[in-house]
């Protein structure tokens, strides 16, 4: 009845894993309970959870990926302080918990922290600096996210019924084969991949068809801000990168369960094809990741300078041609095993060129910077911050790029100080300057400025601290992954790096802080204008936070700047344009099907999982019917009435033609 | 056309970084192309379901790399010279390029919005897909009885993912089929029904496209190995 | 809005549908003829990959290739007409992002077989090893 599920699932002898789970679903019930006690379900269920609100599924996403980014962070702790203590001693964690903790860490951070933050950073920004109403499709942007939440629910699940994958974040053959890993942990792993990659993809269509079809009137391919053309490649990237990531784990699945021989020791199967495909995705996921981080920095650089971006075109230039050629270096991933001399060559090279399209993006960061007038507010504290940081995790990228050094490096403790370089330097503190960012344009007030420091030094201080001892280790030739080990001379990188996460769990509570502090003095941050850093796209010409439609009148477009173009010419006319004329505007409907739809496929995951198969039957025939309900609804649309357009855009208007007024002078803005 | 903003572009703003930026020439008002504003609600839609079926293409692409890599390793066991029969290949490509022009047939008929002529070329279609997926699950079964399943060798587990997987799109799209036909016959065709017919049009068009890169890579040149 | 005037709209909007013929005085008759002609193409050119297998006037290794050169152009014939692409400025989009996807499509099977037929040469697979040890034995 109930396939592989029994009482014996749940690790009742191991401490850690009972007690975490045991708090974490006490608070997700007390949370549960006061939010129907307090009688706010129906707002969630109207304005969030059905929500199709580009804007609020953006929140939604970022929510989601500060969670995961707090549990994948516990992982990191746990690692962190049992390699400390492992020195001639098993330390506190058994290998086999181990394992499932360094696993759970890299596939919580990379899919279920890193692509969530990104993703609700351009759910937020995208259609804002568009000057549009919403993505193409927004019923299918509520079901990506409800699809990911999915995934990070399964893994979750994961640690209290049956296990998490011992694999690593990659589950490599034959070590995740049945054979090897006969429990349900690579299962797990494999069904909230494929669940949550859906929704990834479908996000990625969404954005690329949003892009290039659904843009303000005016506003040509040049004329895009740059997080919206990094935001287009990366969806490019996405949406040629997770079908390849489907089809793998698709393979591996059938291994795991049909006794297909793709990945196996035995009957033919080839277990580098595993390598050799899960990197033709993995490649361009880090890309995926870290372009829109460009975008983001590109944005805050050329803001708190106080000038359009230096190189525009090239920047442009530059990114389609990472998206091109991260396509072109997989092979970099497994150069030692076994291709030969012309195939590393060709892809090392490959390697280096792509670093090329970097470097032309880190002059023109430093040109918008020189002759600006700089102000260091947090977001572009973080900026100048990944610029010298992700530069040193640059160059120790072109390093492991060479296959000769590649072969000394290969999966020591340098090259985990090189990825947590780039991702952490590139992506985190990306992810940082935006919130900071965008949260005035989201909640109508800023984050206090003073946490923000000091969360941003306590990140800086500690991640150096954490990962510079690292790459020394790795050095000395200490593998990664190591459970305990006896050899003195890594002893003090290991306890350096140690030590460095005390300043990583200041930040953390820090950010907290931060959180509470704004939310209780949000009207002394208020942001009355909708345009508090002095802004130059579109997104600021809207009210802080934006009404449902965004724009009472799309925007026309008439340079790559056009909010800044604008501001500029009121301030010289004095004078606000005149009113537009109103009309009503159609906007969809709210829908729960992104909600039913993840509903069912949560139980078919965790059905699938653990072999319950009449329940993967009910989970297949539930989504053919939401399939067929979804297909027959008529009204997609309501609409606001031109009055009540009118109502909210003169609200917009008022605190800005207050604002021309005492500015009447000409503030050189 | 009136804008949105607040503060009134009524001239440039004199801006010493502006060199440079900004480009003047003519845009030619192409909606879509962004000049014109967002682009229709039918283009978005056939555009965005384009995109996905790239993106299913990519995935057939994995599929392909790995049978075409494993195409030999038949762990000692049958090849596909002894389990193929041209025969069953020849009719099940038959079935599915006569159910690609029905299809087409379907789209001129929805095109002249003709509900008759639409529904019999979207049922011929569906027959025909019927035929296809029967005469596969015949040859898989043939295949499996003798011993030759996909827990055989790794050329086989290869050659029953790529080939099944495209059958379970087809099977996917006979069930669209159905759906498409209920909602034709009760809603007529109103704008999003015809937005759907023209991406069930691509996607069975697509699944035909991909159907010919297996017959030649899987059946006729695997013939030959 | 009637879905008549939705699809005249599009014409002549420089901007087009995936697997929409943009001929403004697109008949019946037309329709039809674009996808009998296509048919009769795909037709000719499946007929001939059967063929090709069968014919003893090919030389042995160049079979692949000829079977290749017919699935690429049936796949022309399906994308012209059948899918109605076009190289008339107003498919560009549609037409590139095919462009991405083909690319994207030959970099993973190409990629796939150039590093994995290098494998196989320098690197025994386990299979193939056990065989070979068991022939040095005898």
């Amino acid at each position: 009845m109930l396939g592989k599920l029994t009482w014996g699932a749940i690790p009742w002898d191991q401490p850690i894993p009972l007690i975490a789970g045991a708090v974490v679903f006490a608070l997700f019930f007390a949370v549960v309970v006061w939010v129907i006690v307090k009688g706010h379900l129906p707002y969630l269920w109207h304005e969030w959870i059905t929500s199709v609100d580009h804007k609020r599924i953006g929140v939604m996403y970022v929510m989601l990926g500060l969670v995961m980014l707090f549990r994948g962070f516990i992982d990191a702790l746990m690692i962190r302080s049992q390699q400390a203590l492992a020195f001639h001693a098993a330390g506190y964690l058994p290998p086999e918990h181990y394992n499932q903790v360094f696993s759970a860490h890299g596939t919580i951070m990379i899919f279920f922290a890193a692509m969530p933050l990104v993703i609700g950073l351009m759910n937020f920004a995208v259609p804002l600096q568009l000057g549009v109403r919403d993505v193409a499709f927004p019923t299918l942007n509520s079901t990506s996210f409800w699809l990911t939440a999915t995934g990070a629910l399964l893994v979750n699940i994961s640690l209290v019924i049956g296990e998490f994958a011992r694999t690593g974040w990659l589950p490599y053959p034959p070590l995740s084969e049945t054979q090897y890993s006969p429990g349900v942990g690579v299962d797990y792993y494999d069904w909230a991949l494929l669940i949550s990659g859906v929704g990834t993809l479908m996000t990625g269509i969404n954005f690329v068809t949003t892009i290039l079809k659904i843009r303000a009137p005016g506003m040509s391919y040049l004329r895009m801000s740059m997080f919206c053309w990094t935001s287009l490649a990366a969806n490019l990237l996405i949406v040629a990168a997770f079908p390849i990531l489907t089809a793998t784990l698709a393979m591996l699945t059938l291994d795991r369960y049909l006794g297909f021989h793709f990945f196996t020791n035995e009957a033919g199967g080839n277990m580098m094809m595993f390598i050799n495909l899960i990197w033709a995705w993995g490649h361009p996921e880090v890309y995926i990741l870290v372009l829109p981080a460009f975008g983001i920095f590109s944005e805050v650089i050329s803001t708190f300078s106080g000038k359009p971006l230096f190189g525009y075109r090239s920047m442009v230039i530059a990114t389609m041609f990472i998206c091109i050629v991260s396509f072109m270096v997989w092979l970099h991933h497994f150069f030692t095993m076994g291709s030969g001399g012309d195939v590393n060559a060709v892809f090392g090279i490959a390697t280096s060129v792509i670093a090329v399209g970097t470097g032309v993006k880190v002059y023109n960061w430093l040109f918008t910077m020189y002759g600006g007038r700089i102000r260091y507010a947090t977001p572009m504290m973080w900026s100048v911050a990944f610029i010298v940081t992700f530069i040193i995790g640059g160059m120790t990228g072109v390093l492991l790029a060479v296959p000769p050094a590649d072969f000394m490096l290969h999966n020591s403790l340098f090259l985990v100080a090189h990825f947590h370089n780039v991702i952490i330097g590139g992506v985190v503190f990306a992810v940082m300057a935006g919130i900071t960012y965008w949260f005035p344009k989201a909640f109508g007030f800023r984050l206090h400025e003073g946490w923000g420091k000091a969360v941003f030094w306590l990140s800086v201080v500690g991640f150096y601290a954490v990962f510079i001892p690292l790459y020394g280790a790795g050095l000395l030739g200490m593998t990664r992954r190591l459970q305990h080990y006896d050899f003195a001379l890594w002893r003090p990188w290991v306890l350096a790096a140690g030590f460095g996460m005390i300043f990583l769990v200041g930040s953390a509570v820090a950010q907290v802080i931060q959180l509470v502090v704004s939310y209780r003095q949000r009207e002394l941050l208020r942001d009355e204008l909708g345009d508090p850093w002095d802004g130059r796209s579109l997104e600021w010409a809207t009210t802080s936070p934006p009404p449902a439609f965004n724009f009472a009148v799309l925007p026309n477009v008439s340079n790559e700047e056009p909010y800044w173009e604008m501001k500029r010419g009121a301030i010289e006319a004095q004078q606000m344009s005149a009113e537009p004329d109103y009309k009503p505007i159609e906007m969809p409907h709210n829908s729960p099907t992104g909600f039913i739809t993840a509903f069912f496929s949560t139980i078919t995951g965790f059905a699938l999982i653990w072999h319950i198969w009449w329940l993967v039957g009910v989970g297949l025939v539930a989504a053919y019917a939401v399939f067929v309900w979804f297909a027959w609804r008529d009204i997609e649309e309501y609409e606001i009435p031109a009055a009540e357009v009118a109502r909210l855009d003169r609200e917009r208007r008022a605190p800005r033609a207050r604002w021309l007024e005492r500015n009447a002078a000409g503030r050189p803005a | 056309m009136s804008t949105v903003d607040a503060f009134m572009p009524s001239g440039r703003g004199r801006d010493p970084y502006r060199l440079g930026h900004g480009h003047r020439e003519a845009h030619h008002l192409a909606r879509g192309h962004g000049e014109g504003g967002p682009a229709r609600k039918r283009v978005v839609v056939a555009y965005g379901f384009w995109i996905f079926l790239l993106s299913d293409i990519v995935m057939f692409s994995a599929f392909f790399a790995a049978h075409a890599v494993l195409q030999t390793a038949t762990a000692g066991g049958p090849t596909g010279r002894d389990l193929f029969d041209p025969m069953s290949v020849a009719l099940e490509t038959a079935c599915l390029l006569v159910s690609s022009f029905t299809c087409g047939m379907s789209a001129v008929a929805t095109g002249a919005r003709s509900q008759l002529w639409t529904q019999f070329f979207l049922a011929v279609t569906g027959v025909l897909g019927v035929a296809f997926l029967a005469l596969e699950a015949h040859d898989f079964a043939g295949m499996i009885a003798i011993g030759a399943g996909p827990q055989r060798s790794a050329f086989l587990s290869s050659f029953f993912a790529l080939v099944g997987c495209h059958g379970l799109h087809v099977t996917a799209g006979l069930l669209w089929l159905g759906t498409m036909m209920a909602q034709v016959f009760v809603k007529g065709f109103r704008p999003n029904i015809l937005r759907r017919l023209l991406c069930f049009n691509l996607f069975w068009h697509v699944l035909d496209i991909i159907w010919i890169a297996i017959f030649t890579m899987v059946y006729l040149i695997g013939e030959g190995r | 809005m009637t879905g008549e005037n939705e699809v005249l709209a599009e014409i002549g909007e420089n901007d087009i549908a995936p697997g929409v013929t943009e001929a403004a005085g697109y008949s019946i008759r037309e329709g039809i003829t674009t996808y009998a002609i296509g048919f009769a193409l795909a037709v000719l050119l499946t007929v001939a990959s059967f063929a090709t297998v069968k014919t003893p006037l090919i030389w042995g290794p160049g079979i692949a290739v000829m079977l290749g050169v017919l699935a690429v152009a049936q796949m022309g014939v399906h994308l012209v007409f059948f899918l109605h692409m076009t190289s008339d400025p107003d498919n560009t989009n549609n037409a590139l992002a095919l462009a991405f996807g083909v690319l994207i499509v030959l970099l993973v099977v190409f990629g796939s077989l150039w590093i994995m037929g290098y494998l196989h040469d320098r690197v025994m697979p386990t299979g193939d090893m056990q065989q070979r040890m068991m022939q040095m034995q005898r």
